[in-house]
């Protein structure tokens, strides 16, 4: 008996160039309105001059199995597919924004637009389709790979068996589903960022 | 996290989910759950000086309990979808237990009020005592819809009910005793010297009883900044940012010493304890520094980076 359709995504950061086409493509995709985005590329300085170098990070949904946003919101707007895709009811989402909150990777934003809670869904009408995420299409050296994890002979399953591959915060226990090869440390850490919060960041936009 | 001479160049930040409605409606539910228990050990002790307090605080708990959730729908990004919650509940959600609880609880409030209000002793003690534990979990979920969202290291701590349990407890005594002052200074004129002697005695001793809560509040803080300074480096930076971090004046200042040393020195201290003037300070200032703990709290707790 197969196995059940597991989607999952596997980022090869040796083959990443940081050409940033994975966000543009995503933006294309899925009408991703200004300020906010699905896909990014993170990326990082180490060192002082002239030891240094840039190290950088394509951050999507992780469409983890065990969910923390799927679990905590309200109304079940928020639900996995059998394949495994983390979906948002657009129609049901009532913008309670608990799911942003419990998300440890900070993925998930409000559509400006349509006031409802939006991430990346792999897709998923172009996995229904038959085709692979935008971001993978676009991707120019076959960095992003995506694909059934559970089919052996499928090319993530086969890049999972063959490379050492780590996921962000493993320990929040949400079993992410992209995978990284050769991925930076401190690329992956949340460390403390030069803009200050208070003032500049995300507090901006703080409405009371 | 330390992590030598590393520099963000790029990468996107979202904006901050919950925003202070949501801290406000912490703070209603907080004094509404707090009164609710006055009202009712009032009602319990059955005591005849105990009678305007209670009497105030059953009409204040549902009053409050009708503000408070008006704060959530606003803080929806559609409200005209609130009813989404019943329909298409999910009980795996703290939300979910929580719009429950939000409807259930004013309308106990509610029958209990008129109870207490027709002198109907008996059902109003039984309704009282079946409201108690409805009034602790309306607010206690609350704790738990933060603790539940565990991205954020500052919120994900076992404490975090107890804390907004123990913390409304302080507020909701705080606005009694104002509210009782009030009446006691202007609205009572009625009562004959005897009566006003007591009735000051009763507030008083509320406000006495609000500073072991304060007491009680400040253990369960220290226990809670104490384990988040030495768990994991998300929950040390959490730690740090109320003890150093942009939220210190905050914390330090406005919850810690504004809102709890100040008070409790107010309500005990040998010469104050006497009088009814610094128990109402003592009550605004709690107030004030239990309003600056639910905006550390839900502001603060999401200020920390996540990628």
């Amino acid at each position: 008996m197969p196995e059940k359709k597991r989607y999952a995504m596997v980022i090869d950061i040796r083959r990443c160039i940081a050409c940033h086409a994975c966000t543009v493509a995503c933006k294309a995709e899925m009408a991703v309105p200004l300020e906010v985005n699905a896909t990014w590329l993170k990326i990082v300085e180490k060192g002082a001059f002239p030891d240094t170098r840039r190290f950088w990070l394509p951050r999507l949904c992780n469409n983890c199995t065990d969910a923390i946003c799927a679990r905590n919101c309200p109304t079940k707007a928020t639900y996995k597919r059998e394949d495994g895709i983390v979906m948002v009811d657009q129609h049901r989402c009532i913008g309670c924004k608990y799911c942003i909150a419990s998300c440890p990777y900070d993925v998930r934003y409000i559509n400006p637009l349509k006031n409802i809670v939006q991430k990346c869904y792999f897709c998923s009408h172009r996995v229904d389709a038959g085709l692979v995420p935008a971001c993978v299409e676009t991707c120019p050296t076959r960095a992003m790979v995506f694909g059934d994890k559970n089919d052996s002979k499928s090319e993530v399953a086969q890049l999972l068996a063959s490379n050492a591959t780590v996921v962000i915060k493993k320990e929040m226990q949400t079993d992410p589903q992209v995978f990284y090869i050769s991925a930076d440390e401190t690329a992956m850490s949340n460390i403390e960022e030069e803009i200050n919060y208070y003032t500049e960041g995300s507090l901006a936009k703080f409405r009371f | 996290m330390e992590h030598g001479d590393v520099n963000v160049v790029y990468s996107v930040e979202h904006q901050l989910p919950l925003v202070m409605y949501i801290g406000q409606y912490f703070f209603f539910t907080g004094l509404s759950a707090g009164s609710f228990v006055i009202s009712v050990i009032a009602t319990l002790l059955g005591r005849k000086e105990f009678k305007p307090v209670g009497k105030i605080t059953a009409l204040l708990a549902p009053a409050l309990l009708i503000i408070a959730p008006l704060n959530l729908i606003l803080d929806l990004e559609q409200p005209l979808r609130f009813w989404h919650l019943f329909l298409y509940y999910n009980w795996a959600s703290p939300i979910t237990y929580g719009s429950f609880l939000l409807t259930a609880y004013p309308v106990m409030g509610i029958i209990y009020a008129v109870m207490v209000y027709t002198n109907r002793q008996k059902a109003a003690k039984i309704l009282g005592v079946m409201g108690i534990p409805l009034a602790v979990s309306v607010h206690g979920y609350t704790g738990f819809i933060l603790a539940l969202a565990k991205a954020r290291a500052l919120w994900n701590t076992a404490a975090m009910p107890t804390i907004f349990l123990v913390s409304a407890m302080v507020s909701g005594i705080g606005l009694v005793v104002i509210v009782a002052a009030v009446r006691w200074k202007w609205f009572d004129k009625e009562a004959d010297e005897e009566q006003k002697a007591t009735d000051k005695k009763v507030i008083l001793q509320l406000s006495q009883i609000m500073a072991y809560v304060i007491m009680l509040d400040l253990f369960l803080i220290l226990s809670d900044i104490l384990v988040l300074l030495t768990a994991h480096a998300d929950a040390f930076e959490a730690g740090m940012l109320l003890l150093t971090g942009n939220f210190a004046f905050l914390f330090v200042g406005v919850e810690i010493i504004l809102g709890s040393f100040i008070p409790m020195l107010l309500v005990l201290g040998p010469k104050s304890r006497k009088s009814l003037t610094a128990a109402v300070i003592a009550s605004i200032l709690v107030n004030i520094g239990v309003y600056a703990m639910r905006f550390v709290m839900v502001i603060g707790g999401q200020t920390t980076p996540l990628s």
